[in-house]
């Protein structure tokens, strides 16, 4: 299979080679300049594109953009930036030559509207959705030290994290990596395990990120089965026109314990991390290349590891309208296993039965993407993947699974006229599982979509979608669904826009759910062959208002019901874990934030609530690892070449947690649990105004020692201190 | 709008959830306990042993046995280890290893419906009613009409919860066996 694979690859890059060498040698220029601010100052990362094409670039670390290939004619281009005002230039005429532009970009007091691709799998404004998103700058992983993705998005409104599972408005509780209600997507590129189904949140290399846009609600009508809560697609960095090298590093120790009797080692205990990048273009081919490397002495007993992860993009323009990306990346960790704590007296160790448990895990993700603008109406984007994952353990009879998925996709996005754009698709799946676990099931999976967006000029955009998927499972019974949506955007006012939707969700059950068998720590987990697809209906309403310029407030109100929805569950009669359908659950609530500028550029404040009901509607019971209210808030300060940030993060106490693993006795004091109080202070000096491009960031997190856990028997990071910079070069 | 207002009252819940977050520390060990709650007794065995017998178990229940759907695994609060084939006599202790809870140390106080010695003859640990039979059951007080309940109050360790086995002469069976 793996050899019919490469073929294919080999075969399909040839065709696209083929199918360009016509374009190689047409005449074309090019539009480039530089982007600064009204004080001369570059500016990075402004997303520039040529309207009603699918042509853009964004600008480098030094305000350069360059959009190139283009033939004569007359273009319109729009530049944003998150803290900027849009600028629209009209009628730059080609004529035989390049065009050299100098931009000036004001600084605006709130956010402009940002350049989404996710949502509708096409650029779109996120002010033009018709659900809610959510943006993480790049910039944040290095400034905050967030060495994983999953640490960013656990401060995201709305979202919840159990650990490394993902929970959007209360779609996931905790299953042990088992299958997500949300999918995870990298420049496009689905990023889930072929046999667990689950996201590895610390394969991604954050310091490649660029920005990561989070749609809530169902998007099943266009991603398909994983996205039955939600999408977070990661933009990776553009290509540098010239060399550039990043070194970021961090290096950081954990406070000791506030309790003394939870001081196992008598140490502050250190981690850090390094990332060496560069970038760089040769002619029509560019690449990001990049290893990171990360190692923790953990703040528990029996939780350390190392990290490596390696990435690597090239692209190849073939002209202005076509490329072909290669994607690579792959990680391998060695860690220790920590599990569940003793016991309250000692939380930050594990039992003694469970010490010394070690894993080590090899993954690898090879992707293709090629982008071919037909013409002014037709943009087609093919994509092929290959997710390799390997994990072994140190029991006595060793755990081992590997699996392979590939999948592939076909899509056109069709400007039919200037009001509607039409999204349409095929994408196949195929996963060989070979696992001490579950067996040695294959999984097959199909799935056809067709989207259209319709712009009216009142100014109404309506989006108007359908799926159908279909999954087969080993020897299970396969099952397909239909997922239609439905959702507006209307704009009443330039400052109050509405938005709704409606739509279906479909999740298949992984091989894991179905298949695991496995006895670990006192757990054991049985298969379960009838175990069936779940599906939900997603209905959200929202608004968007800005009562003036300083203040900018969302409110969503939805629900969420879901029919066999699959959740984990302990057999009374045997007391082993297993995956069963609840018949229903309903997850409603309501969501609200708002933006405060008090000091233009320098001082803004930001608060996020969200109140979740989420009830097994046959038990009446609280779903399992849903909090009832959800709070963040941020506050930032910059000024001259300073910035000073504080996070805070509420979770009320969640009601429901794995009771029965209590109940038997497997985690000793599991029923101890809070809410959740931390803050973060992120303390950030940049040298570049003495031409010295250095930041450098402190950052304390869980200032006040705060104890509390997101699953059971399971202390969250203690208070630590971290010193890290960036330099580019 | 006032910006003024907007900012002092934003400032104050800021403040007010700050302060909150700091006052304490969240989960903190449990004290230690003077006297661990938990059993120990003995169990006799006052007949020969079946060979048919391949497992013996120390058995004890939160809720009574009035149904089938209360023999579950949920409601079962203790399982011990195997009790050696063959033997007279067996001390117990809730401190022992057992299955459940799969951590030894203190045992919950409160009232336990049920305490027995249990058998099987399955070729492994079968946790299905069906593959139960008891053939000992604790009596409090002498009672032997219904089964004793184990108390076991806060911070006490009781001890002397024996039982009696008479593989030829078993107790009457809880709902949902053969």
């Amino acid at each position: 299979m793996k050899k019919n694979f490469l073929k294919y690859f080999f075969v399909l890059t040839l065709l696209i080679l083929l199918i360009n060498a016509n374009k190689l040698f047409a005449q074309t220029y090019s539009i480039s300049g530089v982007i600064t601010d009204t004080k001369s100052k570059p500016v990075p990362g402004v997303n520039v594109f040529i309207i009603k094409t699918n042509i853009g670039t964004a600008s480098d670390d030094k305000g350069n953009f360059k959009i190139s290939e283009l033939k004569n004619g007359t273009y319109t281009l729009e530049f944003s930036a998150i803290g900027y005002e849009k600028l629209i230039k009209e009628n730059i005429v080609i004529q035989d030559k390049s065009i050299i532009l100098n931009i000036v970009l004001k600084e605006s007091i709130i956010q402009t509207e940002e350049v989404l691709v996710t949502a509708g799998k096409y650029k779109q404004k996120k002010s033009e959705l018709p659900v809610s998103a959510e943006i993480i700058a790049g910039s944040e992983f290095t400034e905050r030290n967030f060495s994983n993705l999953a640490d960013a998005v656990r401060y995201v409104p709305g979202v919840t994290m159990t650990e490394d599972q993902i929970s959007i408005r209360g779609s996931s509780g905790y299953s042990r990596g088992t299958g997500s209600r949300a999918l995870l997507a990298i420049d496009g590129l689905p990023f889930y395990t072929g046999d667990t189904g689950e996201i590895v949140w610390e394969m991604i290399p954050v310091s490649e990120i660029q920005r990561v846009e989070i749609i809530k609600g169902a998007a099943s009508s266009l991603y398909g089965s994983s996205a039955i809560g939600g999408v977070v697609n990661c933009l990776t960095r553009d290509i540098s026109e010239k060399p550039l090298t990043i070194i970021n590093g961090f290096y950081g120790i954990f406070d000791r314990p506030y309790y003394n009797e939870w001081d196992w080692s008598g140490k502050r205990r250190p981690f850090n991390g390094l990332t060496l990048s560069h970038s760089n273009t040769f002619g029509n081919l560019g690449f990001n290349i990049s290893f990171t490397r990360l190692e923790e002495s953990s703040y528990r007993q029996d939780d350390d590891f190392k990290k490596y992860i390696g990435f690597l993009k090239t692209i190849y323009n073939f002209s202005s309208v076509s490329s072909l990306t290669f994607m690579a990346n792959t990680f391998n960790k060695r860690a220790e296993q920590f599990l569940y704590w003793k016991d309250s007296r000692n939380a930050l160790v594990m039992p003694d039965k469970n010490l010394n448990d070690r894993i080590e895990t090899n993954r690898y993700l090879f992707g293709l993407i090629y982008k071919n603008l037909i013409n002014d109406k037709f943009l087609l984007n093919a994509n092929v993947s290959y997710y390799r994952n390997n994990f072994k353990d140190n029991e006595i009879i060793p755990n081992e699974s590997t699996s392979n998925l590939y999948r592939g996709e076909l899509q056109l996005n069709s400007n039919l006229t200037d009001f509607i754009v039409l999204t349409s698709g095929i994408e196949g799946n195929f996963s060989k599982v070979n696992s001490s676990l579950f067996g040695n099931p294959v999984l097959h999976g199909v799935g056809v979509y067709s989207v259209a967006d319709i712009s009216f000029s009142f100014p109404l955009i309506t989006s108007i979608g359908l799926r159908y998927d279909y999954s087969k499972l080993d020897s299970l019974d396969g099952s397909g669904m239909i997922s239609p949506k439905f959702g507006f955007n209307y704009k009443v006012l330039n400052n109050f826009i509405l938005r709704s939707s409606l739509g279906t969700g479909f999740r298949a059950p992984t091989l894991s759910e179905a298949f695991t068998s496995t006895s670990s720590s006192g757990i054991i987990v049985k298969p379960n062959p009838n175990i069936k697809s779940e599906h939900n209906l997603t209905v959200e309403f929202g608004l968007n208002y800005s009562p003036f310029n300083q203040l900018n407030l969302d409110l969503a109100v939805f629900n969420n019901e879901y029919y066999d929805m699959i959740e984990p569950g302990i057999d009374p009669k045997d007391g082993k874990v297993v995956f069963t359908n609840l018949v229903r659950a309903r997850i409603q609530g309501l969501e609200t934030s708002a933006l405060i500028n008090i000091l233009t550029d320098q001082l803004t404040l930001s608060f996020n609530y969200t109140y979740m009901w989420a009830r097994d509607l046959e038990t009446g019971l609280a779903l399992r690892y849903r909090p009832r209210h959800i709070f963040y808030s941020g506050i930032d300060f910059r000024k001259w070449n300073f910035e000073a940030e504080i996070n805070f993060r509420y979770t009320s106490r969640v009601e429901e947690i794995d009771e029965e693993l209590i109940d038997l006795g497997i985690v000793v004091d599991g029923e101890l649990r809070v809410p959740v109080y931390t803050t973060d202070l992120k303390l950030g000096y940049n040298f570049l105004s003495t031409g010295f491009p250095l930041n450098i960031y402190l950052n304390i997190k869980n200032i006040f020692n705060y104890n509390y856990i997101e699953l059971i028997g399971n202390i969250r990071p203690i208070r630590n201190f971290s010193f890290g910079f960036n330099l580019a070069i | 709008m006032n910006i003024k207002y907007f900012k002092i009252k934003h400032c104050i819940f800021l403040l007010v959830l700050l302060t909150a977050a700091c006052s304490d520390h969240g989960i903190e060990p449990k004290p230690v306990l003077k006297s661990p709650p938990g059993f120990s007794g003995t169990i006799r065995f006052i007949s020969e042993w079946p060979d048919s017998v391949k497992r013996s178990f120390l058995v004890v229940f939160k809720n009574p046995l009035k149904s089938d759907s209360d023999f579950t695994i949920l409601n079962l609060k203790f399982l011990s280890k195997e009790i050696p084939l063959g033997v007279q006599k067996h001390e117990f202790s809730s401190l022992d290893s057992a299955y459940i809870p799969a951590t030894p140390g203190p045992f919950s106080s409160g009232s336990y419906s049920y305490v027995a010695v249990v058998q099987q003859s399955t070729e492994n640990l079968s946790l299905a009613r069906k593959d139960w039979f008891v053939s000992g059951v604790y009596y409090a007080n002498n009672d032997t009409t219904t089964p004793g309940v184990m108390i076991i109050p806060d911070s006490t360790f009781v001890k002397n919860i024996n039982i009696n086995v008479d593989f030829n002469n078993p107790p009457s069976q809880p709902p949902g066996g053969n």
